[in-house]
């Protein structure tokens, strides 16, 4: 590796048309199937939740490996750790503060039944 | 080893440390320390995620509007379409980049700044159409954790393209320098992140809001 020539860094060389081509079919697809789910209400409400986690879950994972380039190459390999490092404090502010809420409304608030979901899920 | 350790060392003359030039490598370092930035930029809007859960109960619009009232689902679909494409664009422009094609670089970062603009372009007229329904903020907290979120967003995307303008110019008058590639490659991870984040806006806020 040429330490002369910016363009020669693998940061640089790792830029894939293939890949960001992929990446835009593939999320596009996802989001649209998505869309027409919600649009026409395929399904019961926390059969529909699961299925649109799952989209968005499938999208992010393809953009993370195809356009951050998330992997264990020795170019990335640490900004894939940080990433990993980071991800239970995303599971812990958003799932623990969904959790306490949803349980606090339960207890202090007369609801109807519909409005309990699962965390994360329909109200 | 024990006998050069033995040698009684002279500590006006001892080395502390190792000056022969090793090469850093700025590139790496500093997209690095980029994605750590982007990571933590990230916890923002986890944070604003989990507000908009808590808030987003249907006893959480105070009787008002709920996001089933107004979002048009083919509305947002444009503009994640547009997102998209400029997402595509700038990762055309990182092709280029390594080709080291000078041009395709600027009509890339062009092509991204104009279907970004259109994204943005989409969302103000979106929040002006809203305001003028009187679906705003301070009507309920659902409300206000539904526009600091989808707002928050935008304001990234606005910021992503003054970097492109930016870049622009910085690429057509210093050509691909290293700071130039650099700064290329943090904003390459900053645009793409925000269809990152824009893929849970769209399922979990606008999507979602549809079933409240």
């Amino acid at each position: 590796m040429s330490h002369d020539d910016p363009l020669q860094h693998p940061e640089v060389q790792v830029a894939s048309g293939r890949g960001y081509l992929l990446t835009f079919l593939i999320s596009t697809l996802l989001m649209g199937v998505s869309l027409l789910l919600v649009a026409n209400h395929a399904m019961p409400p926390f059969g529909l939740m699961l299925v649109l986690s799952l989209c968005a879950g499938l999208a992010v994972i393809v953009q993370i490996y195809f356009l951050m380039h998330m992997d264990l190459s020795e170019t990335h390999i640490w900004n894939t750790v940080a990433l990993v490092l980071t991800i239970p404090l995303f599971i812990l502010a958003i799932g623990l503060t969904a959790w306490m809420f949803s349980t606090l409304y339960e207890r202090t608030m007369v609801m109807l039944p519909s409005m309990h979901g699962m965390a994360g899920m329909v109200h | 080893m024990s006998s050069s350790t033995s040698k009684a060392l002279d500590p006006s003359s001892v080395e502390l440390w190792d000056h022969s030039h090793h090469h850093h490598d700025v590139i790496s370092t500093r997209t690095f320390g980029f994605w750590l930035y982007m990571l933590s930029d990230a916890m923002i809007f986890a944070v604003l995620f989990a507000a908009w859960e808590v808030l987003s109960y249907s006893h959480n619009f105070a009787g008002g509007p709920t996001p089933a009232n107004f979002v048009e689902p083919g509305y947002v679909f444009l503009q994640t379409l547009a997102l998209f494409t400029s997402v595509l664009a700038y990762g055309f422009t990182m092709v280029a980049l390594k080709n080291g094609n000078k041009a395709g670089v600027i009509s890339g970062l062009w092509g991204a700044l104009i279907l970004g603009g259109a994204f943005l372009a989409l969302d103000i007229n979106d929040v002006v159409h809203l305001v003028g329904m009187g679906i705003t903020p301070e009507r309920s907290g659902g409300l206000s954790a539904f526009f600091i979120l989808t707002q928050t967003h935008a304001l990234h995307i606005l910021f992503g393209l003054l970097w492109m303008l930016v870049m622009l110019v910085q690429v057509s008058r210093f050509g691909f320098t290293a700071d130039v590639v650099g700064r290329l490659l943090s904003l390459r991870l900053f645009w793409h992140f925000q269809a990152v984040v824009w893929v849970f806006v769209f399922v979990f806020v606008y999507l979602r809001g549809m079933l409240i």
